[in-house]
């Protein structure tokens, strides 16, 4: 909305809204993806701890917590691609849409860092795992995107 | 990347006029993959057919490329004799149905989507290499600005920067000119 408002001082508007779309394109699946995945651990989980159910293999509950961690982490990184793209708009836009970049920019910073943290729990049995470094990286990209576009606006 | 393949349709046209044979050539490669796809994907040949119409466009391009009035209209003269050849096999191979059959909706639409994917990839090939590559990056192989900032050693809100003024490029390309400007900005964001 900002991007398509402010086709004066962002020539390349058009561009940035498809990249937009794009990003907003690979983010929809997830939610639903997500969810099987958060419920499927959950399922595990639930049978693992249970003393009476039946046999369940340490291997199906990683299988589980891997996939419950591998879509967070794709939501951690589409959040630091949401907040660069929302900062370079937030950067160019017209004055009057700044505060309202910012906030994007802001939303997608908080996406990202409660994504890294599922991913975080979700490999907490995985101290080693080089997503928990993805996951946090992406984290820091966006607050670090956040904290630039807030700081100009105040 | 060969001299040929960087002609304009209406230049290799002129140079398989001339009877150049590696024009002839250049003209096949250009246009087998379109062709192919407007067999397969928008008419859904059988392999064996989609083969014969193949053979087929390229041997009447070759005898009548003479009643081409628009040398630079190669491109949609191709696409109509192979749409005219598949609904020709279409209807050999379901006689009840005649060749003068209008393309059912569904199939026009793939045509048109085989289409702008054609224009899109030639409007593509026009593009600088740093242009094709960012906007290959993010929009065929779905990577994050991450891991093309990584790559490229470029910040992030470059890269988005520079993949925003590229589309523009690609816009203006398969628009025509005249509609935007096709300068290089003098700076890109940082960030």
């Amino acid at each position: 909305m900002v991007a398509r408002s402010s086709k004066g001082s962002l020539p390349d508007a058009k561009g940035v809204v498809a990249q937009a779309l794009a990003l907003s394109d690979r983010a929809a699946p997830l939610s639903h993806t997500d969810a099987e995945a958060w419920e499927d651990a959950s399922t595990a989980l639930r049978a693992a701890a249970d003393p009476e159910g039946p046999p369940q293999s340490r291997g199906a509950l990683e299988q589980a917590l891997d996939r419950a961690a591998a879509i967070p982490l794709e939501v951690a990184e589409l959040g630091a691609d949401v907040a660069a793209l929302a900062a370079v708009v937030a950067e160019r836009c017209e004055p009057g849409y700044r505060a309202d970049a910012a906030a994007a920019v802001a939303l997608a910073a908080g996406g990202a860092r409660a994504a890294a943290h599922l991913v975080e729990v979700n490999l907490a049995m995985r101290s080693g795992d080089p997503r928990l470094e993805r996951a946090r990286a992406s984290e820091q990209a966006a607050a670090e995107s956040a904290r630039r576009v807030l700081a100009s606006i105040r | 990347m060969s001299t040929l393949s960087t002609l304009t349709d209406a230049e290799l046209v002129h140079r398989c006029r001339s009877g150049d044979p590696d024009a002839w050539s250049e003209l096949v490669e250009r246009f087998s993959r379109y062709v192919y796809a407007v067999c397969i994907r928008g008419f859904r040949l059988p392999e064996a057919d989609a083969e014969d119409v193949f053979q087929e466009v390229f041997a009447r391009a070759y005898t009548h490329l003479d009643s081409l009035r628009d040398d630079a209209a190669l491109r949609p003269w191709i696409a109509q004799l192979t749409r005219r050849l598949c609904i020709d096999s279409v209807a050999r191979g379901r006689r009840e149905q005649p060749a003068a059959e209008p393309i059912p909706e569904e199939v026009a639409r793939d045509l048109d989507e085989i289409e702008e994917a054609f224009a899109v990839r030639e409007a593509l090939a026009t593009l600088s290499e740093p242009c094709r590559e960012v906007l290959d990056r993010f929009f065929a192989r779905d990577q994050s600005y991450r891991t093309i900032s990584a790559d490229l050693d470029l910040p992030a809100g470059t890269v988005a920067s520079r993949i925003a003024r590229c589309l523009g490029k690609l816009r203006a390309e398969l628009e025509g000119p005249g509609l935007e400007g096709r300068s290089e900005p003098s700076s890109e964001s940082g960030g």
